[in-house]
């Protein structure tokens, strides 16, 4: 009996092992082509190391686009998107958290229609908007619909919904105003909810692509993903497969790592995001 | 000044005390802190969907500078009339759509829960192991598509060179208009399990050992347990997770920038891209806001479904 569930429990150990594995291959396929010389790409029976290792790939990638700049605007779009972020969902969350008000569940139900209807649809209209403000081809105009944040709305909400109300009163008889309550009792209290909020946004922005495609077209303002989107067209001309992997890492390098420093925090986050 | 006033309106109003006179502040704090999130919400999903519906009932100019006429539903029926130059691709365009998430979610729902009923035991080096599967969802669209456009590709890719090395013949994955689909649908299924997977790990995280000890002491093999005991426990969370693989299934359009641009014709496209693709053509501005409230109304239904659904369980 207990032998038998011991080889059932290695043949799951393995069944796991192997599926784990296989969605790793492309990553290191991946890495392995980006070390890989131009000349010499992957052929029967030579699919792993029979080559010379070089990093001319990451050099000749590194010309097609300027990847400084990409990163920097990667960098400022995902900050610039979570720190505005980050005051809407806390007044609106505490509003719906702990103040009373005529028309309360009417406004909370126009806000939740935002998750109900990604902003990412509506490119068409959104992109005349743009137009129409004059932000077309500004860091703005990438970041402005992402502002506010139906679900970090609701996020903060139910946090702040669990701090005791009698922290609120008794900063309140201290002489405490509303920030200072924010600052000194609310915020300290929730930082787990912010934590997995800024996560979910931080991923989700740095892997976006359409909507700052649309609305840029400098590459001064453009985040990484519209430089790969550059480095493709430009490699799958000559299938530089070798030079669009090393791209393909330098782009993606970044939140991997993060992940890998942080895993259960992210995990963690992700497991109490229904978005992405 | 201000400080004061604000902490004075947020007591009452946090207290719910109707006091008999509030100053115009007070009463004014609370929509004052959901105003940014409120003007942001209306500008750029509320203002926009409602711009949509009203923009597909006209139809654009001939000329730059003329006025838009009114057409009623006439975009609508061109987009369901296959022999209408926009019809025969959209109708093509919308089967796709409905393939590529009915695929998707039928086979990645299920492998997530696979995936993680084996994950959520003793395991040695279990970082690793939940890292490769979970890895995908972190990557951007684009770069997931990139690397697989290197694995399809058919003269100098991974699969193929696999293929020929046992003496298969090679695919073109991309360019052959029967396969460009399946093969779409397999980045995107291996980009999603791992997510999937998560809210299960957390949901297996939810049940109480002693369920378990319990079915133990009356004999239920281990296969016994999760049919009768996980599988039930766990309908909230696959309901959660096959609501926003729906959702996400209509939205995930990236990938194609990089896998084919929706070719060969429009053998592979999908609704939001094949929007995308058409921002611009002046000509097409009544029937992309169509196609735009089409997708809406698709998620809505889902999204709505799911409140409904969500709300009757709260009841029994």
């Amino acid at each position: 009996m207990t032998r038998r569930r011991t080889w059932a429990s290695r043949l799951a150990d393995a069944a796991i092992i192997t599926v784990s594995i296989i969605w790793m291959l492309p990553l290191f396929f991946a890495i392995l082509m980006s070390f890989r010389p131009q000349r010499d790409p992957i052929t029967n029976g030579n699919i792993f190391f029979g080559s010379t290792l070089t990093l001319a790939n990451y050099m000749s990638a590194w010309e097609v686009a300027p990847w400084p700049a990409h990163y920097a605007n990667s960098i400022i779009f995902v900050v610039g998107v979570l720190v505005v972020q980050v005051f809407t969902i806390t007044m609106a969350g505490y509003a719906f958290a702990r103040l009373r008000f005529p028309g309360r569940n009417l406004l909370l139900g126009i806000v939740l229609l935002q998750m109900m209807i990604p902003t990412g649809v509506l490119l068409v209209q959104n992109f005349a908007t743009i137009r129409t403000l004059g932000l077309y081809d500004t860091q703005i105009a990438m970041m402005v619909p992402y502002w506010g944040s139906a679900f970090g709305t609701l996020l903060m909400r139910q946090a702040f919904r669990e701090v005791p109300y009698e922290l609120e009163e008794a900063a309140r008889i201290d002489g405490a105003n509303w920030a200072q309550i924010m600052r000194h009792v609310y915020i300290p209290l929730t930082i787990p909810s912010y934590v997995a909020f800024a996560l979910v946004s931080i991923s989700s922005h740095w892997n976006e692509f359409l909507w700052p495609f649309i609305v840029t077209r400098s590459a001064h303002v453009q985040p990484l993903t519209v430089g790969l989107n550059k480095l493709y067209q430009t490699s799958d001309v000559g299938a530089l497969y070798g030079q669009l992997m090393a791209g393909t890492l330098m782009v993606i390098a970044p939140l991997v790592i993060l992940f890998i420093l942080f895993q259960r925090r992210f995990i963690e986050s992700f497991a109490s995001s229904g978005i992405k | 000044m201000a400080g004061t006033a604000q902490t004075r309106a947020a007591t009452d109003a946090g207290m719910a005390i109707a006091r008999p006179r509030k100053s115009l502040l007070q009463i004014l704090f609370p929509y004052l802190l959901i105003a940014p999130t409120l003007i942001l919400v209306v500008m750029f999903t509320i203002w926009p969907a409602g711009q949509s519906v009203i923009s597909s009932l006209y139809r654009p100019p001939r000329m730059a500078t003329g006025e838009p006429t009114f057409v009623g539903l006439q975009n609508y029926i061109d987009l369901f009339d296959p022999t209408h130059y926009i019809g025969s691709n959209f109708t093509q365009v919308i089967i796709n759509t409905l393939i590529f998430t009915f695929a998707t979610v039928l086979v990645a729902v299920p492998l997530a829960l696979i995936f993680a009923l084996l994950l959520n035991r003793r395991i040695r080096g279990l970082a690793l192991w939940r890292f490769g599967l979970f890895y995908p969802a972190l990557l951007p669209l684009i770069g997931a598509a990139s690397i697989w456009a290197f694995i399809y590709s058919d003269t100098v890719g991974l699969l193929n060179t696999i293929l020929r090395s046992f003496g298969l013949s090679g695919q073109n994955w991309i360019g052959n208009a029967n396969l460009v689909l399946g093969s779409v649908i397999v980045v995107n299924i291996w980009k999603q399990v791992g997510y999937y997977m998560i809210f299960y790990l957390a949901g297996l995280q939810g049940i109480p050992r002693d369920f378990y000890e319990a079915a133990e002491i009356e004999g239920a093999s281990t296969l016994q347990q999760v049919y009768y005991l996980t599988l039930p426990l766990l309908r909230r969370t696959t309901l959660f997770i096959m609501i926003i693989a729906f959702t996400f299934g209509f939205q995930t359009v990236e990938q194609l920038q990089v896998l084919g641009g929706g070719g060969p014709g429009v053998r592979s496209n999908m609704i939001l891209y094949y929007i995308f693709q058409n921002i611009q053509e002046r000509r097409n501005a009544g029937y992309v806001n169509a196609m735009t409230v089409i997708l809406v109304l698709i998620l809505l239904v889902f999204t709505v479904s799911n409140f409904l659904i969500f709300e009757r369980e709260e009841k029994s």
